[in-house]
């Protein structure tokens, strides 16, 4: 099921909320186990809505990380705790590389040596590998020490399978909820800022990332070999746009309905297109997954605690990693190679380079590799990514731009103003304003605007659901 | 008030817009078909062990819930409304042009160079073999271009054309293009339909007219035309939805003269070529020829001993009406409905004297034009 879907809006969440709120009505300990059972059993639906055989798949996942949590945490001996550390991680990343990356590398085997190994062709579990790696995250964390054992299944079992989060992120570190898992309170306001948060993610995907979304699927189904210059950059802006506003709208819409049900959830974006930098940018994009690997992959490796050569490489190992958890194809691998190269190159030099120029060169440099590593992430196969990156470097006799230019540019002039505006703080750094506003005007003002904007977002939304003749879900290959 | 309140007073707002529009949905009656988008709407699905295992169920309910949600029509409006005041030029493939002008939206990339290639070797096999003639019509969007919106991009009809002159030889090729160009400043296209008027068929039956030899020798004249309805909203406004101005929708009294007898898919027998049934629905276009039938035999009573092999899409409907004054047979194929072999079917019609006449606006042709 998919946020932005009648039947989630107007049928699941609707009876979800009502069951859980109803909750409340009777106050102590055991409403929260309630609660938590409701929610756990709502997750199940919410994932075999759309895999009905894959959920058996995420309850294993959940089971076989509770009992090596569990065993961790009973082992005495250090050698035993390593050992059933790795056994989970082993079985975590089997599943992972089974269901995500088998065909992948059979493919790449057969191509290599020309074998002709079957495929499997499985379909790839939804989210897997957004719930994978939380529940990494908790095994490792039993294990050094950091997060206590949980002994209650079904508190794990809500952290593992909980749906706002679970087809797209955040990524929730288990330290993160711990807490929460087992007591968590939302009063008014966060139910109040969950909904607004809730609707104006909802409104990010539906408005605009479908609707700018539509100019990128026009663009990318034109002949790359008489694209024009212009179009060939309009059309991967529009895609920049796109997967901005969508991821970040999937985010804002979890962390929405997290506040709702009780939890904080960490943020995912923080205005990624204003960044001067590449370091910068993946610092604002997909917080989570960065944060995720650091703690996880690059700390362990050494980070930069042991020399710059062994940074560099560390930092190479892990955007690899960051590259093929987005999808298995090498066009994803290239893809993190792509940013890998870049921030190297920022490490060594190139960061300096920068703190003496202003801010707009680093800005138009970030975009540059940012908007061609999207060709890479977006186009899969190696020829449309050379013609494309051909067209939009006017390789070959290709006008700047054409009739075609103009017109797309007309006929997405208002929607492609809006995202670029919406792509900017300005809109975030208003409403901080006006949170922070103390004055009698200035309170009148948000009280309204919190009512009317949302409620206005929403219909927009469901009239833009309703007619969906463009909706698509982006995240089907991480 | 605190913010407390506040935040309360703000959820009961928002929960209040959630509750009206699920009552209102669960108020509503499941409806079949709707008329607005011209299509059979989802009905509830079966629920059973084998569609739940594959996600049919899942799928068939979330559009169950998306085609019977409530006021459904009006969203769609309220979206349509809006692309319009974002100041989009096409909305759901249609162009929105000048003079309340609707244009069918038809992609260069959507006609590939392979596509066209393949169809215009199937349309050579048939002017060699039968010496059949040809008549393409340029859809609106290639005739009327000063209408359209600015730098609206749309396939090149008129270098189409000329590709299939140059293909299957002046002999075969009847200019309906030029024709229609001279008068490009007439009614000959609807505002909201994607066919032309009775009027640009008038002209596509001047130039196959001056085409073609020997024929009794009958005058139409545009003046002549009798409105059969002024209400007509077509194909290309169901796709938006939004209140525009009505076409007319003429034909040529002089037709009626001559008592026919027009045979359906071989059983359904009517002495008109026009049913006015269909003026009352939606579909008024269908007033012409009955809407589309897989073998219409039209006998004139005219026993002039010439018959007519058509070859068609819906452009011939009102353009057939006309050339009744000139065979005692016309037999009518839409071949989108006829899946045999086309030799077998059209054979036994050949005659010493029967012309074959294959005629299509240019995309119907790009798009269906098919046999085996």
């Amino acid at each position: 099921m998919v946020f932005s879907s009648i039947v989630f809006l107007f049928r699941f969440l609707p009876i979800v909320l009502i069951c859980y709120f109803a909750t409340y009505l009777c106050p102590g300990k055991a409403a929260q186990r309630v609660r938590n059972l409701i929610l756990f059993l709502a997750s199940l639906v919410f994932y075999a809505w759309g895999e009905p055989v894959y959920v058996l798949l995420m309850l294993f996942s959940t089971m076989s990380d509770y009992l090596h949590g569990r065993a961790i945490d009973a082992c005495r001996s250090q050698k035993g705790r390593r050992w059933l550390l790795a056994s989970s991680l082993c079985i975590n990343l089997l599943v992972l590389g089974f269901f995500k990356y088998a065909d992948f590398l059979i493919g790449t085997v057969n191509a290599l040596t020309g074998l002709r190994i079957p495929l499997l062709e499985l379909g790839l579990p939804i989210g897997i590998s957004f719930y994978t790696f939380q529940t990494m995250s908790y095994t490792i964390d039993v294990y050094r020490g950091k997060a206590r054992v949980q002994r209650n299944l079904l508190d794990f079992a809500v952290f593992v399978t909980m749906f706002p989060q679970l087809i797209a992120g955040p990524i929730v570190v288990y330290t993160k909820v711990e807490k929460e898992l087992h007591d968590r309170k939302a009063d008014w306001q966060d139910i109040s800022y969950g909904a607004r948060r809730f609707i104006a993610g909802l409104a990010k995907k539906v408005l605009l990332a479908n609707n700018i979304g539509m100019l990128w699927e026009e663009i990318s189904a034109l002949d790359y070999g008489s694209l024009s210059v212009l179009t060939a950059w309009l059309g991967i802006a529009a895609f920049a746009l796109q997967i901005y506003f969508d991821f970040s709208g999937y985010s804002d819409m979890a962390i929405g309905l997290g506040a709702i049900l009780g939890f904080r959830f960490p943020e995912n974006f923080n205005h990624p297109y204003i960044s001067s930098s590449i370091t910068e940018f993946w610092r604002r994009w997909h917080m989570t997954l960065g944060s995720w690997f650091r703690e996880y992959v690059y700390i362990p490796l050494g980070g930069n605690r042991r020399g710059l050569p062994r940074q560099l490489f560390n930092i190479l190992v892990v955007w690899m990693l960051t590259g093929i958890w987005h999808g298995a194809g090498w066009n994803f691998l290239l893809w993190g190679l792509w940013f890998a190269l870049f921030l190297i190159l920022e490490k060594i030099i190139l960061g300096k380079v920068l703190k003496f120029l202003p801010r707009i060169v680093g800005w138009a440099y970030s975009m540059g590799v940012v908007l061609v590593g999207w060709v890479f992430f977006q186009l899969e196969s190696l020829d449309s990514v050379t013609a494309y990156l051909q067209a939009m470097f006017g390789q070959g006799a290709r006008a700047w731009y054409d009739g075609r230019t103009i017109y797309l540019l007309l006929q997405y002039a208002v929607v492609l103003a809006l995202s670029l505006f919406f792509a900017t703080p300005v809109m975030h750094r208003l409403g901080e304003a006006m949170d922070r506003s103390a004055t009698g005007l200035g309170i009148a003002v948000r009280r309204l605007v919190q009512k009317v904007v949302p409620a206005l977002l929403l219909l927009a939304s469901v009239a833009y659901i309703v007619d969906a003749s463009y909706n698509p879900f982006l995240y089907f290959r991480f | 008030m605190d913010d407390k309140k506040d935040a309360r007073l703000t959820v009961g707002f928002l929960c209040l817009i959630m509750i009206l529009l699920i009552v209102g949905d669960c108020v509503q009656k499941d409806r079949l078909f709707s008329e607005n988008e011209n299509r059979l709407l989802q009905q509830r699905p079966a629920l059973s062990r084998e569609t739940l295992l594959d996600g049919k169920f899942m799928e068939d309910y979330e559009k169950y819930v998306s085609d019977q949600f409530v006021a459904r029509d009006n969203w769609i409006e309220l979206k349509t409304r809006s692309e319009v005041v974002m100041q989009r030029r096409e909305v759901g493939g249609v162009y929105l042009g000048k003079d309340d002008y609707l244009f069918e939206q038809h992609l260069p990339e959507n006609c590939a160079p392979e596509k066209v290639e393949k169809k215009l070797a199937l349309l050579e096999a048939l002017v060699r073999q039968y010496d059949a003639k040809v008549m393409l019509v340029p859809t609106a969007d290639n005739v009327l271009t000063e209408k359209m919106p600015k730098f609206a991009p749309y396939f090149d009809q008129l270098a189409f054309l000329e590709q299939v002159r140059a293909c299957i030889g002046e002999e075969a090729y009847i200019d309906a293009a030029g024709e229609l160009e001279k008068h490009k400043e007439e009614e000959i296209y609807y505002r909201t339909d994607h066919h032309w008027t009775s009027l640009g068929a008038y002209y596509g039956y001047e130039a196959w007219k001056s085409h073609t030899h020997n024929l009794t020798p009958v005058r139409y004249d545009p003046l002549e035309m009798a409105v059969v309805s002024d209400t007509f909203l077509g194909t290309l406004h169901s796709k938006l939805n939004l209140p525009v101005k009505e076409d007319k929708i003429q034909y040529f009294p002089q037709t009626l003269a001559r008592k026919v007898k027009v045979t359906y898919d071989y059983n359904v027998v009517r002495d008109s070529l026009y049913e006015t049934s269909y003026l009352e629905g939606k579909n008024q276009y269908g007033f012409f020829l009955d809407d589309n039938h897989g073998f219409v035999e039209i006998e004139t009573g005219y026993e002039n001993g010439r018959e007519l092999f058509v070859l068609k899409d819906s452009y011939a409907n009102c353009l057939i009406p006309l050339l009744t004054a000139h065979y005692e047979k016309i037999y009518v194929v839409d071949l989108r409905y006829y899946n045999g072999r086309l030799a077998q079917l059209m054979d036994p019609y050949m005659g010493e004297r029967t012309d074959v006449l294959v005629l299509y606006n240019c995309i119907h042709f790009i798009e269906d034009f098919q046999y085996y």
